[in-house]
């Protein structure tokens, strides 16, 4: 069969048009991408730590994946934020706005001074609401080269291999598509996606009998072979933080969620859907005022059955995030098993307990360790009532400093200091500092308590 | 030589023990070479605790006349590494066998720079003579996973000698120039120049006794850690060489129920004044409270801040942290009872449970996701409160197995799994 000449034309047309219009599409997508260089400023060290992330908004607002900034780092402890162009090796100033608790994301604002140089990625989204990309389909997207290399940025192309609900639904490509935390794009420039960080280490266990367990493997840390679909994204780039420590946080207080696994739930012949066993009901919580009890399992949320999700573990993250997106006092119904009976529960969620990185500390020099206030999870790790948080936690001790020769180690709890009941974090303070003012003092002796031990800890000061 | 020290190379034996593990999650035997010292002519033989316990299924002794006769665990008491096992005497009789038995010397009268001997099956060489001095008469050593993961060291002090002691040697004995047994050696630092380690001879024939006896070692408990005072003093303004320090109180120990804390530094105990200044210090008073039969009430007078107060406590069992252990085979699981030392420990509510200790590849524990570590709480509706519990279900599942329900804790967080034919 002869095919006629116009369609053949139009066929070359096309692939060369596609072809010929990469670079234009680059140019401009480019520039909703950066590179973001911030300090981790402790006791003993300062650190420089480069993340990749993604403009989305006109204001220069600046999404950074969770894994860019250790959440065990105190926000006061991440300093001097710099925004990079691709390519540019000067760097603007740029503010920490917080991480959201839903997302995950950090949120940077760089200063108006680049903000000419950015486009948001939003200029880039299909028309109307996305469609999720398909299996095979190509696409593309931007990787940035590291400090030393001006931050170059340079193309990545793959196919979809896979998608998958983990719980947000999550292209797989056959190849790295992008910088973990910058953008992807299909071959008419349209966002599809943003890549996700650390794909293999926060997704790949799927070993059924591995439970908990984090098999180690390699993984490319600059570069992506997973993205959040744009629906996925899109919905979500402006939940910037009210504050650096992305209150108000929802709070359900069912700890040590276990998923339910397929041979359980044909035990208990609920092949149907999933379900999390509830290790812990933390004291004082909405959890335990709601009446959820340790041992529960959680089938369903507000009416809705949890849905199966491949691997059996992804219904935690599930939940979480249904928490997650509710704001302190709003109410949720959880249906739980409990033995063979089944019942529905109302908690009223509550604001998070103060967390470890917003506890107070500081840093004594003399004695060599930093003290934290006790916190409420602190109570809870160490099976402690929390309706009495009382004494200071040693955060970090210094090598070879009297603290550490004495056998302080981190984590340990200090409860009394020269035989007096440490109350709190402010009377700890004013007394370790009245000790170390004290250059006549010879010792200190702290009461500390480690496991379920305590042990007498002499310092010695000279 | 001395005609002592012959009689004591004919009473040294090398000790071969099987004995049966479960933590592959199947019966699995393994085989040890030790030494021991026959100690009368009714077959007792010494030894140590980590050569000879109760998971021993056979043990062959082999004379100095190199003949090999069966033996029996009589008993074992791993606080002080020791334990005891009888010749088979019937088969030592029928086939007209002869050995001599070693005595006791005085542990207590030896002086640092004394000379020794040890003796023993180092590597399974039979009949090994080294010979070294007494480098300190009261080393402090304590070791809670010691002797096979039980405890050790708590309630003696030990004899260090620079006499060559290899694997092999532990069980044997440490010997005077006349051949007295002045200690049981034990164990040596690996990699360090003839650092061994002897159970003395006075710590020994207490054991050996009430072994005998009654085949294990009862003592009482009180849940007190104690640590040396030294340097403390003066921050507890009491006089120097008096008190021992309370480093810790165990949680619903017999301590804690009569209110003691950490800080208090005890004065007396029934009237008997203590000095724990040193760490070598402790292991005699710890004994001492331990020597008290259990469910005695003891006075006890200690200082907190500048106060000096009293209060009794009755001394409850000292227990383990090791439990029972047991495997099974339908299952491909090795369990161990979760103590209540152990569930204090890891700070679990209760010790209710059995840990998994071991699973056999392909059976199905492991087929449902079990792992080393995991606590067994509950199978079906039965709270696994005891092996007992377990065993039943076991041989209820092996006669009609079908699908059952294992509740599981893993660190704190609590998991279901159902295990299928």
């Amino acid at each position: 069969m002869k095919t006629p000449a116009f369609l053949l034309a139009a066929l070359c047309l096309g692939v060369c048009a596609r072809a010929a219009d990469l670079p234009s599409l680059w140019a401009e997508r480019v520039k909703c991408t950066v590179a973001v260089e911030y300090v981790t400023q402790t006791e003993l060290e300062r650190r420089p730590t480069i993340a990749y992330g993604t403009v989305v908004d006109a204001q220069g607002t600046i999404i950074l994946p969770s894994a860019a900034i250790d959440l065990r780092i105190s926000p006061k402890q991440i300093r001097d934020f710099k925004v990079y162009v691709p390519g540019d090796p000067e760097g603007t100033p740029a503010e920490y706005l917080g991480r959201d608790a839903l997302t995950g994301w950090h949120f940077v604002r760089a200063s108006a001074a680049v903000r000419g140089r950015l486009v948001p990625v939003t200029a880039f989204a299909a028309p109307g609401s996305p469609t999720e990309v398909a299996l095979a389909q190509e696409v593309w997207g931007i990787g940035i080269r590291n400090k030393e290399e001006d931050f170059t940025p340079y193309i990545l192309q793959s196919h979809v291999a896979l998608v998958q609900s983990l719980p947000q639904r999550t292209a797989i490509s056959q190849q790295e598509v992008a910088g973990p935390g910058l953008p992807v794009f299909d071959t008419a420039g349209r966002f599809v996606g943003l890549a996700a960080s650390s794909f293999g280490q926060t997704f790949l266990e799927f070993s059924g009998s591995d439970r908990g367990g984090s098999p180690v493997m390699l993984v490319n840390i600059e570069e992506s072979s997973a993205f959040l679909v744009a629906a996925e994204v899109l919905p979500y780039i402006s939940r910037t933080p009210k504050n650096v420590f992305g209150r108000p946080l929802a709070w359900l207080g069912a700890y040590g969620l276990e998923p339910m696994d397929r041979e359980v739930a044909a035990f208990l012949k609920l092949e149907s859907q999933s379900g999390a066993v509830v290790s812990e009901v933390l004291e004082g919580s909405p959890a335990e005022k709601a009446g959820l009890k340790a041992h529960d399992i959680i089938l369903g949320v507000d009416g809705k059955p949890l849905p199966r999700f491949k691997p059996d573990r992804v219904v935690v993250d599930y939940l979480d995030r249904l928490i997650a997106a509710h704001v302190p006092g709003d109410t949720m119904t959880l249906t739980v098993l409990r033995g063979s009976s089944r019942m529905d529960l109302r908690a009223a969620l509550d604001e998070e307990p103060r967390l470890v990185r917003e506890a107070n500390r500081n840093y004594f020099e003399r004695i060599g360790f930093t003290a934290r206030e006790f916190v409420y999870g602190d109570a809870i790790a160490r099976h402690s009532k929390t309706s009495d948080l009382r004494g200071v936690v040693a955060h970090l001790v210094k090598p070879n400093s009297p603290a550490d020769i004495a056998g302080l180690r981190p984590d340990d709890w200090i409860k009394e200091i020269d035989g007096a009941e440490v109350k709190d974090f402010d009377s700890a303070q004013a007394r370790l500092t009245a000790i170390e003012a004290d250059l006549q003092r010879t010792e200190t002796v702290f009461l500390v308590g480690r496991g379920g031990d305590t042990a007498v800890l002499r310092i010695k000061l000279r | 030589m001395s005609s002592g020290f012959e009689r004591l190379l004919d009473s040294v034996v090398r000790i071969d023990v099987r004995e049966m593990n479960f933590d592959d999650g199947a019966r699995r035997i393994d085989a040890s070479i030790g030494s021991g010292v026959i100690l009368s002519q009714d077959g007792l033989i010494l030894t140590n605790a980590h050569v000879a316990g109760p998971k021993a299924v056979e043990i062959n002794v082999t004379l100095s006349n190199l003949e090999r006769v069966g033996a029996r665990l009589i008993g074992w008491d791993h606080w002080t590494d020791l334990a005891l096992i009888r010749l088979n005497l019937d088969d030592v009789k029928r086939r007209g066998l002869a050995f001599k038995h070693a005595d006791f010397g005085d542990s207590d009268k030896l002086y640092v720079g004394q000379t020794v001997f040890a003796v023993g099956t180092p590597h399974g060489l039979t009949r090994t003579v080294t010979r070294g001095i007494i480098s300190n008469n009261n080393r402090y050593f304590e070791d809670t996973e010691g002797v096979d993961g039980y405890e050790t060291g708590n309630f003696n002090t030990w004899l260090q000698t620079d006499a060559a002691i290899n694997p092999g040697n532990s069980g044997g004995p440490l010997v005077t120039d006349d051949g007295k047994v002045v200690g049981i050696t034990s164990r040596a630092y690996l990699g360090a120049n003839n650092l061994g380690f002897a159970i003395p001879s006075v710590t020994a024939k207490r054991i050996v006794a009430g072994l005998v006896h009654d085949g294990s070692i009862t003592r009482s408990y009180t849940g007190i850690v104690p640590k040396a005072l030294q340097d403390l003093e003066g921050f507890y303004d009491v006089a120097t060489n008096t008190g021992m320090l309370v480093d810790s109180v165990e949680a619903g120990s017999p301590a804690a129920y009569a209110g003691l804390r950490a800080g208090d530094v005890i004065l007396t105990i029934e009237g008997k004044k203590l000095d724990g200044r040193f760490p070598e210090e402790l292991p005699p008073i710890q004994n001492m409270i331990a020597s008290e039969p259990v469910g005695t009430s003891l006075a006890v007078t200690y200082k907190r801040g500048s106060r000096e107060e009293s209060v009794s406590l009755v001394t409850a069992r000292l227990e383990s942290r090791m439990g029972e252990e047991w495997v099974s085979d339908t299952w491909g699981v090795g369990v161990r009872k979760i103590s209540r030392a152990y569930a204090r420990e890891n700070q679990l509510t209760d010790d209710t449970g059995v840990l998994v200790i071991g699973v056999q590849r392909g059976f199905p524990a492991e087929v449902a996701g079990l792992a080393r570590g995991d606590i067994i709480t509950r199978i079906n509706d039965s709270p696994v409160a005891s092996l007992e519990v377990m065993r039943a279900i076991d041989s209820a599942y092996s006669a009609k197995p079908a699908p059952t329900l294992l509740e599981v804790q893993r660190e704190r967080r609590v998991s279901l799994v159902v295990l299928k034919p």
